[in-house]
């Protein structure tokens, strides 16, 4: 079937309309923000410049120790949440793609109907089993003799406890896309491979992986967006702590605009985690794209 | 191609047309004036606040009273519209400078509300040298909870609490007298003790913290924990409240308080949890002198509201609010109302009041947060960083201590500097 120029554009326009409407038009009004002194409640209070750019990048000022402490932290998540959330969500898809058909669609749906949740509900229900004073997994230790860490006050016991929620969260997604890839792997591959003798370890590494690297690169890719933006769970769960170690760059940002209403100065910060993301995200793309 | 056109601009008026904010506020269906109040009454206080406007607008056939009772109503409101708005004491300078709020006395004077008609604290709390701008609500200071099994006397000093503790050790060593937490209410603890030592806390226009004194008054709480025993470590955000609300069992990992000194917005839920052994008491003399911080409610006139019709309807709703039996409701939720005539109606009945009444008392002792610009943001380090160190490190010196408390006075010197010349 043909499809006229027209429909076409028609059938494309919702998006770029969208796109338009709360990307490019935010990014660009937000780039113009952050040139300027601007309250959220009084507005525009004058063009400053890069002086905004400068207090945040400057050392020792109070912008730059919130935003460079938003940032370390942020990285250490991205650090310690891409792999677990990459490689527990692909072990995940191929355990449950290699039960039979009629058990697949059930696990599928248990593995990914925490995805649904809201952060509320897991922060809410996360913090309840990881609280140090008679929490459920403190109970659960002491039973065993095994101590009763102080998971949400402690380093890096917060961290631990705010990956596990993490990964319990959003496993799924991850999971249900290396499900639709490992669907989409030639079947006559492993029989062959079967003839020739190849064991699990060398039909996933000379078949398996090389057919979904592409997924594989992609779901990296996202993950580390995604991690980049976390706020709602070390909101709700430490709130921050302890002693600002998890409070997170959306955290900072969130707080200079609506607590010291200076919105100039959070699209500038803003802006520059845009800019760390995208230096990272580019850096894994041609890391990938060389390496092919 | 023109059919196309006209298409993309109807789509495009439909999408933005979807995209304005703000709550707006206009006329009911059936002619009355509708008038927005935002506040962030979600606890258990909510539904006292709505009997009060569900009250007037029972009364009205000219105004409505919408009210949005929101967990994050700052938010709302900076990006809202509305017209008359929640605040809380320490918030006021700041709203004040950033021009989101006005003098609301012709409002008060319409209403034929005087602030002479509040408590002398809470006067203070709204008058600023350019005007008044809010009306006292409440104050909510620290409070304690005891549970009178563990309890039977509400302790009043600190040798008290000591003394408390060994008798509670004797019985199970998950015992303890109170509970000191690392986060949650952290600024009340200082600020308490500080005031409990008579610290003068401000220096021009932001908060010192780098005084000798403030860190001597902090190590009490770092002594409670790690030399007296008087509360568990490790309690975390708001560990002072769930600490008196666990149950220990034998053998078991948590640790049980009989005392809470915290917030009274958790009125509702101890009451629930100890019924009649529950205690309610004022904040214990743990240093020199009586003194207690905590924070209050107060109602404002956001700057955009100037419309004398609007105006009127709102003068209406305060006047009816501030009429002692309907305030009253306020103080049935457990808040004191600072409106002297209900003082009085809360002081001439204690048992109803119970929660109310107690922290009535405190009022004398009560020291607010200072008027600073952006007070919440200079107090940020100290409490999230500083305060956190105190009570969880065993061998902070006042060295380290005092060396981190000039880095929060430099923070704060540095937000105060923000605001608006």
């Amino acid at each position: 079937m043909r499809i006229s120029k027209t429909w076409s554009i028609i059938l494309f326009l919702p998006f770029l309309i969208c796109f338009t409407l709360f990307l490019i038009v935010p990014f660009v009004y937000g780039l113009y923000i952050s040139f300027h002194q601007w309250s959220i409640f009084g507005g525009n209070g004058g063009f400053v410049g890069l002086d905004n750019y400068v207090s945040i990048l400057t050392p020792g000022n109070v912008y730059s120790n919130a935003f460079y402490n938003g940032l370390k932290n942020t990285l250490i998540f991205v650090a310690i949440s891409v792999v677990p959330l990459v490689v527990i969500s692909l072990a995940l898809a191929l355990v449950v793609d290699s039960i039979p058909d009629k058990l697949k669609v059930f696990y599928r749906t248990v593995f990914f109907i925490s995805y649904a949740v809201s952060v509320t509900a897991v922060s809410a229900i996360f913090k309840w089993l990881f609280t140090g004073n008679g929490g459920y997994v403190n109970n659960v230790m002491n039973t065993f003799g095994l101590g009763t860490p102080n998971w949400l006050n402690d380093q890096p016991l917060a961290w631990i406890a705010i990956l596990i929620a993490t990964v319990w969260w959003t496993i799924g997604f991850n999971m249900i896309l290396f499900i639709n890839a490992l669907d989409e792997v030639d079947q006559n591959l492993y029989e062959a491979a079967g003839l020739d003798g190849a064991n699990w370890w060398q039909r996933f590494s000379y078949i398996t992986f090389p057919s979904i690297k592409g997924v594989f690169v992609f779901l990296t890719i996202i993950t580390v967006i995604a991690s980049f933006n976390l706020y709602g769970q070390t909101l709700l769960i430490t709130a921050g702590g302890p002693a600002q170690s998890t409070t997170s760059l959306i955290m900072v940002i969130q707080q200079v605009v609506f607590n010291q209403n200076n919105l100039g100065m959070a699209s500038a910060m803003s802006m520059l985690m845009g800019f760390v993301m995208v230096l990272i995200v580019a850096a894994q793309y041609f890391y990938t794209f060389r390496k092919d | 191609m023109k059919n196309f056109l006209l298409y993309l601009a109807i789509i495009s008026v439909l999408i933005l047309s979807g995209c304005g904010g703000g709550s707006g506020s206009g006329e009911t269906a059936d002619g009355k004036i509708e008038l927005t109040f935002i506040n962030g009454f979600t606890g258990g206080d909510g539904d006292y606040m709505k009997k009060i406007t569900n009250g007037f607008n029972e009364s009205q056939d000219k105004y409505v009273i919408k009210e949005s009772q929101e967990k994050d109503h700052y938010t709302k409101f900076k990006t809202g519209n509305y017209d008359l708005v929640m605040i809380h004491t320490d918030l006021l300078e700041t709203f004040k400078q950033d021009g989101m709020i006005q003098d609301i006395s012709s409002l008060m004077e319409t209403a034929g509300i005087s602030p002479d008609d509040f408590h002398p604290v809470a006067k203070e709390q709204v008058t600023f040298d350019d005007g008044v701008f809010a009306l006292p609500l409440d104050i909510h200071p620290m409070t304690m909870f005891y549970n009178k099994k563990l309890a039977p006397e509400a302790p009043q000093t600190y040798e008290d609490f000591a003394k408390l503790t060994t008798t509670l050790q004797q019985q199970d060593p998950n015992l303890f007298a109170t509970g000191v937490p690392s986060a949650g209410l952290g600024e009340w603890f200082i600020m308490t003790v500080a005031a409990q030592n008579g610290i003068n806390m401000v220096e021009d226009n932001h908060v010192n913290f780098s005084q000798e004194e403030l860190a001597d008054a902090l190590m009490i709480y770092h002594d409670m924990i790690f030399k007296d025993k008087i509360s568990p470590q490790g309690l975390g955000l708001d560990g002072e409240f769930q600490a008196f609300m666990k149950q220990v069992d034998e053998g078991g990992s948590a640790v049980q308080t009989a005392t809470a000194l915290t917030g009274p917005w958790y009125y509702q839920a101890v009451k629930e949890a100890y019924g009649d052994d529950l205690g309610i008491a004022s904040v214990p003399v743990i240093a020199e002198q009586p003194g207690v911080y905590g924070a209050g409610h107060t109602l404002a006139l956001p700057s955009s509201v100037t419309d004398e019709e609007r105006m009127a309807g709102l003068a209406e709703f305060l006047k009816y609010m501030y009429t002692p039996e309907n305030l009253i409701n306020w103080a049935d939720s457990g808040q004191a109302p600072t409106h002297i005539p209900t003082m009085e109606l809360v002081e001439a009945d204690p048992e109803k009041y119970p929660l109310s009444a107690q922290n009535i008392k405190q009022f004398e002792s009560f020291e607010g947060a200072p008027k600073l610009y952006q007070y919440r943001e200079q107090v940020r380090y100290v409490v999230e960083n500083v305060y956190p160190k105190v009570v969880g490190d065993a061998n902070i010196t006042k060295e380290t201590l005092m060396s981190e408390l000039k880095k929060a006075t430099e923070q704060a010197k540095q937000v105060a500097e923000t605001a608006p010349q």
